[in-house]
């Protein structure tokens, strides 16, 4: 088996008997377990004794990817509106993009007896089976921005995408070309259903509007330097572009800097989404006059704590969803939203 | 504890320039020196012999920093010295020239000699022009003509380690310690590299020179040491001592004879190679076979002779499979053709072989004694690919005992055995096969004398039991004495064959050398 | 000459290479070479101990030590677990791949796109893609072995290859799994990989993790097949003279570890309900860090398939003791960088003595 070869049946007989120990011996424990875990959909959901305000809470919190600007802002709101609640202690877990992590992230939650579980999870179809698993073993589940799944869970909060890009495209019909013109779309990583609802939405909200046409579509994959680059190209090619309508703030900033370096940036207004109150977010670009309009897409995560307020402290039942609304911020009210928003 | 005895070092009440007292050194619980002495006087060759395992390379270790003695003291110059590390000896004045040349091959000759310590322009960049300058004149120093520009690939060993010998005294070596150098040079090299001695010698340069050769030593040594069992047994004046008296005090006792008696061959043809060519390999540097006839009958051992890069080996490897496509020519053995693509081939076809690096070929080090001598076998001692433990052990056991290899078990690493234990578990390896052509390169390479005298008899018994056996050797007198035929070889072609009753080492080294080159070879004891 | 004097001084005088003798064992200082041997598990029980020290309490009880913890542990580490499995084999002749994270990806989408969009049955999809994991895994074996290419460059064009194959085959989405009878439905039978056995206890993928590495720990123990790779790890010049096939050797061993990842694939895909081309992105890193973790050495020839499961076991009981204490992710990372590069010192230690 291996190199010095005295006793080797010992040695091995060792390893193997170790190895196959802490298998096995998992196994021994599992048999005696108190509160056997339910497999499949058809498990029955425990029902647990609300204890109110009088209770200490253990929240635990499961992010995708905290990488993304927007899923730590997600993390801080939640980690500011639970601050002022002193029953409340939450934990996060960052599952940095990986379902697999995810999962396990959400079974340690479980081992560590969460009282409520947040999530918002990286994907959909991996995650369902272990929030159903919670769900059924009665620990609530608020679920943010991207769903489940099924409906084992208690709340979804999350934003209307196809509504922000529809009130982008009204924004740009009505206030910034009402006399039409040439507009340019910077899309989001394609497949994925941020991108293709903040399209939809912006084309129904620019058809009010006859004279406007999308006269070129730029790809750019939520990045910043590739909403510069795509755009770069598109400069070459268009001689008329009065709008550029990005998927989000980070490719619109890009956008504008290839604009900019193009000596345009003038005669050119950008609009992004997300709003993000942090320095390098589009409230500051729009601040700085970078970017003409952004509109907000909310984290949800106070609504989060609000909910959970709701169901550990006041024992109500809430409602299965619950749609947050965007806010246009402009140059007027750019420094009243951030203030308001931001939590640092 | 022997005492030293009073050394002449030339320079009247002088002290020594190296004297190493007292050196004690464990290995985990084994006692590799056991408070061994040595005295080198300025200006001379001193040989340290005795066999594998006495603890000459571990006292080599100690001077020269790689080992950290548990006791004793080592003086130069009568100055206490602390050798703590390699750069700690070097910096006292040692130069080790391993066996293994501590060189980088891609490397040239001149950035080689200056690793590490470049001549730079007062910019910063490598200079060039001064490198090349003292790369010229050091070389010059020591009587060899080389273009200090060439790659160190390009040269033959013993060149090579002409590079070593001037990097170590371009560091302001005063001890030079040359483990085994003569080993992989060929005569000619032998003699350019004892001709440089003189040159060291006045340079008040003292020489630690370890070897297995004794003719070699009586030729060029002062004095000697010889070791035994981690201690010193006694120094001496080379030239006042005759070697008989060398030996006993090497091996302990007397042997009486190194060579052993042996039957006449049968006169059944067991191999028989006819127009044997390799095709050389986009590599180069080898002396591939060309158009060689051979036959070789069962129970004769045939000697191939050569100069180094004659090739010996090539022939070998190429007999063993090694050249696979690149070999056209037929080879029979016992009236059979066989086809001789790759090793596994060679295997199954009956032939043997033990090659001539055996930590680089021959063994797989890290692994247990026995696992290396099954190794070639394990297909007929399993059942469906399944090992048999039995089977393996029992196999094992007969051959340990049978080669009388000296090892503790049979599950300790193969490299903690003795150079001539191991070549002895590259026998077995392929004696479990049961060969009917067993091809040895070197066999006694590294080994010491008591162990080439087991060697001996070992090829000796197979002989007799109908093997056929071909040797390659460097050792004139090894072949002289164990072979029945020697074939000599030059570039690749065999050139004379002789029987080897009626020739000498004066005869064998005339036809390896004629043509090729013209200064005849040193004449060695 | 006396027979045990030769052998031991000579190993003496040889330093390079100091395998423990008797001597050494037994008198004097230093660590004993049973403690290289055992480095993994001495380590994984180390590291329990020191899981069940800080864990965190409730009631009384030691979380850690809850029997679903335990086993999620082990399901956790799972898929990684037969990655390193297969990897150790590869390593163990000198070899590396890189591969095994994208070749579970491609095995992950396949599994996913045969069920769901090309109705295949259960049977026959996992045989397919086993088969082209083991495909592909020899295909790297032959240009490596055979063209002399490095195995690090090969399974680093293999890493791409796959992550390539596993975007063209599900146009670059994850293919979501939905069971039921009927067309584009995967069959109930594929949900078990996603269940629990013994009164829902043991996960399913433990379950085939503890089974392959019982395998190979038999392999290794027992067949000629696993001699001949220890010995082109060692030395393969001297294997190859010994008659050892080692170009057929070098591609099995790459072939399991094409075999192995594909099957952490399709558990991937159970465990999971998706397969997606983006699935086991740097899994091969946490792999090669079990292998090293178990004190298989990079060069060859030095290792054992045990070592490699305490390791992945390791790093699994590390990754869940440190999110029940509710470390940040990123000392979490710096955390396992310093278990790795202290297993390697120990290596390194260890070659010096």
């Amino acid at each position: 088996m291996t190199m010095s070869r005295r006793l080797p049946w010992r040695r091995a007989r060792a390893g193997a008997v170790l190895t196959v120990a802490a298998l096995l011996g998992t196994a021994a424990c599992g048999t005696e377990s108190d509160v056997p875990a339910s497999a499949g959909g058809d498990a029955t959901r425990e029902k647990t004794e609300c204890q109110g305000p009088d209770g200490d809470y253990l929240i635990g919190m499961s992010q995708a990817n905290v990488a993304e600007p927007y899923r730590e802002q997600m993390d801080d709101d939640i980690r500011a509106a639970a601050e002022d609640v002193e029953q409340f202690e939450v934990v996060f877990a960052d599952a940095a993009q990986d379902n697999s992590k995810q999962v396990t992230d959400v079974e340690n939650f479980l081992t560590q007896g969460i009282d409520l579980l947040i999530i918002s999870p990286n994907e959909a179809a991996p995650l369902t089976g272990v929030v159903e698993r919670a769900y059924n073993q009665g620990v609530p589940v608020i679920v943010l921005d991207r769903k489940i799944e099924g409906d084992s869970y208690t709340q979804f909060i999350g934003a209307d995408n196809t509504e922000i890009g529809r009130a982008a495209g009204e924004y740009v019909a009505t206030e910034l070309l009402p006399d039409g013109g040439n507009v340019v779309e910077i899309k989001g990583l394609p497949g994925s259903t941020p991108a293709q609802e903040r399209s939809t939405g912006f084309h129904e909200g620019i058809a009010s509007n006859e004279n406007i046409e999308v006269v070129a579509e730029g790809v750019g994959d939520w990045l910043r330097a590739k909403g510069q680059s795509q755009f770069e190209a598109i400069l070459q090619a268009e001689q008329n572009i009065d709008v550029v309508y990005s998927h989000n703030d980070p490719m619109a900033e890009g956008a504008y800097l290839a604009a900019e370096s193009a000596g345009r940036a003038g005669e050119i207004d950008f609009v992004g989404i997300d709003a993000l109150p942090i320095p390098s977010g589009g409230i500051k670009a729009v601040q700085a006059g970078r970017l003409s309009a952004t509109f907000v897409y909310p984290t949800g995560g106070a609504e989060a704590v609000e909910t959970a307020k709701k169901i550990l402290l006041e024992c109500e039942d809430v409602e299965k969803e619950q749609l947050l609304e965007t806010q246009l911020v402009t140059k007027e009210n750019a420094a009243e939203v951030y203030k308001r928003n931001s939590t640092g | 504890m022997t005492s030293p005895d009073a050394v002449e070092t030339g320079a009247g009440d002088a002290p020594p320039l190296l004297r190493m007292s007292g050196i004690v050194k464990h290995f985990g619980g084994v006692r590799a020196l056991r408070g061994a002495d040595l005295t080198v006087g300025a200006g001379e060759v001193h040989a340290l012999l005795g066999e594998n395992g006495a603890g000459k390379s571990t006292l080599m270790n100690v001077l020269s920093g790689v080992v950290r003695p548990d006791n004793g003291i080592i003086e130069i110059d009568g100055v206490s010295v602390d050798l703590s590390s390699p750069a700690a000896a070097q910096h006292a004045g040692v130069g080790m020239i391993h066996q293994e040349l501590d060189l980088v091959p891609q490397a040239s000759v001149m950035e080689n000699l200056f690793l590490g310590r470049e001549p730079r322009t007062r910019l910063g960049v490598l200079d060039r022009a001064a490198m090349r300058e003292h790369a010229t004149s050091l070389l010059r120093e020591i009587g060899v003509d080389l273009a200090p520009t060439r790659s160190l690939s390009s040269l033959r060993v013993g060149e090579q380690q002409m590079v070593a010998i001037a990097k170590a005294l371009s560091l302001d070596a005063r001890i030079l310690v040359m483990d085994e150098p003569t080993s992989a040079l060929s005569d000619t090299e032998v003699e350019r590299l004892f001709a440089m001695l003189p040159r060291l010698r006045a340079r008040g340069v003292g020489v630690i020179f370890i070897s297995h050769r004794m003719d070699e030593i009586a030729v060029i040594a002062d004095r000697a040491t010889v070791m035994r069992d981690g201690c010193d047994v006694g120094s001496f004046e080379v030239a006042r001592t005759p070697p008989g008296e060398v030996i006993r005090l090497m091996v302990g006792q007397p042997i009486e004879q190194l060579f052993p008696d042996r039957e006449p061959p049968g006169s059944t043809t067991r191999l028989r190679v006819h127009d044997l060519t390799v095709t050389p390999s986009t590599e180069g540097g080898r002396s591939e076979p060309q158009g060689v006839e051979l036959t070789v009958c069962a129970g004769e051992v045939l000697g191939l002779a050569g100069l180094l890069g004659a090739g010996r080996t090539e022939l070998l490897d190429a007999l063993f499979g090694v050249a696979g496509q690149r070999m056209t020519g037929t080879v029979e053995l016992d009236g059979e053709p066989v086809r001789l693509s790759d090793p596994r081939a060679a295997i199954a076809a009956g032939i043997g072989y033990v090659p001539e690096d055996r930590r680089a070929s021959g063994l797989v080090m890290k692994e247990s004694v026995g696992a290396n001598i099954v190794l070639s076998a394990l297909p007929a001692l399993s059942r469906l690919g399944w090992r048999s433990r039995g089977n393996e052990r029992e196999a094992v056991t007969s051959s340990v005992r049978d080669l009388q290899i000296k090892t503790a078990t049979p599950d300790v690493a193969v490299g903690t055995l003795s150079g001539g234990n191991q070549q002895k578990v590259v026998f077995a390896r392929h004696l479990l096969r049961q060969p009917r052509l067993l091809l040895l390169d070197e066999p006694t390479r590294g080994v010491d004398i008591g162990a080439k005298s087991e060697i001996y008899r070992l090829l000796a018994r197979l002989a007799a039991d109908g093997v056929a056996v071909i040797v390659a050797s460097s050792e004139m007198p090894e072949l002289l004495g164990v072979c029945d035929r020697i074939a000599v070889l030059r570039g690749g072609r065999i050139v004379s064959e002789f029987e080897a009753a009626q020739t000498s080492q004066e005869d064998l080294l005339a036809a390896a050398s004629l043509e090729q080159d013209t200064t005849s070879a040193v004449e060695a004891g | 000459m006396n027979a045990e004097g030769t052998t031991t001084s000579e190993k003496a005088s040889e330093a390079a290479e100091p395998e423990g003798t008797e001597g050494s064992r037994r008198r004097r200082l230093i660590i004993p070479e049973r403690f290289f041997t055992f480095q993994s598990y001495v380590a994984l029980v180390l590291v329990f101990l020191a899981a069940v020290i800080f864990s965190p309490r409730r009631d009384g009880g030691i979380v850690f030590l809850d029997s679903d913890n335990l086993l999620n542990i082990v399901r956790a580490v799972s898929e990684i677990g037969i990655l390193a499995v297969g990897v150790t084999f590869v390593i163990l002749v000198a070899g590396i791949d890189l591969s095994v994270g994208a070749v579970l990806g491609l095995a992950a989408t396949g599994t996913a796109s045969l069920m769901m969009v090309n109705d295949m049955g259960m049977a026959l999809t996992v045989l397919t893609i086993l088969a082209i994991g083991l495909t592909f895994g020899a295909a790297q074996g032959y240009l490596s072995a055979r063209l002399g290419i490095q195995a690090f460059i090969v399974t680093l064009a293999g890493m791409q290859i796959a992550r390539g194959l596993a975007r063209i085959w599900s146009g670059g989405q994850g293919i979501p799994l939905a069971y039921g009878e009927g067309p584009g439905l995967a069959p109930e039978t594929f949900a078990l990989l996603n269940s629990r056995t013994f009164n829902g206890t043991v996960p399913i993928p433990a379950l085939i993790f503890a089974a392959v590495g019982a395998i190979a720990i038999v392999v290794v123990r027992k067949t000629v097949f696993a001699r001949h790779i220890y010995a082109i790890g060692g030395n393969e010049r001297a294997a190859r003279l010994s008659g050892i096939p080692v170009l057929r050797v070098k591609i099995a061993v790459f072939a399991i570890s094409g075999l192995l990842a594909a099957l952490a694939g399709i558990i991937h895909a159970g465990q999971l309900n998706q397969g997606s081309p983006n699935d086991g992105m740097t899994y091969e890193l946490d792999a090669i860090a079990a292998v090293v973790i178990g004190g298989t050495s990079l060069m060859g020839g030095v290792g054992t398939v045990s070592g490699t499961l305490a390791g992945a076991l390791l790093l699994g009981i590390l990754n869940n003791i440190l999110a029940l204490n509710n470390i940040d992710t990123n000392v979490q990372m710096l955390i396992k960088g310093g278990i790795i590069i202290a297993a390697a010192g120990v290596q390194t230690f260890r070659s010096r003595k």
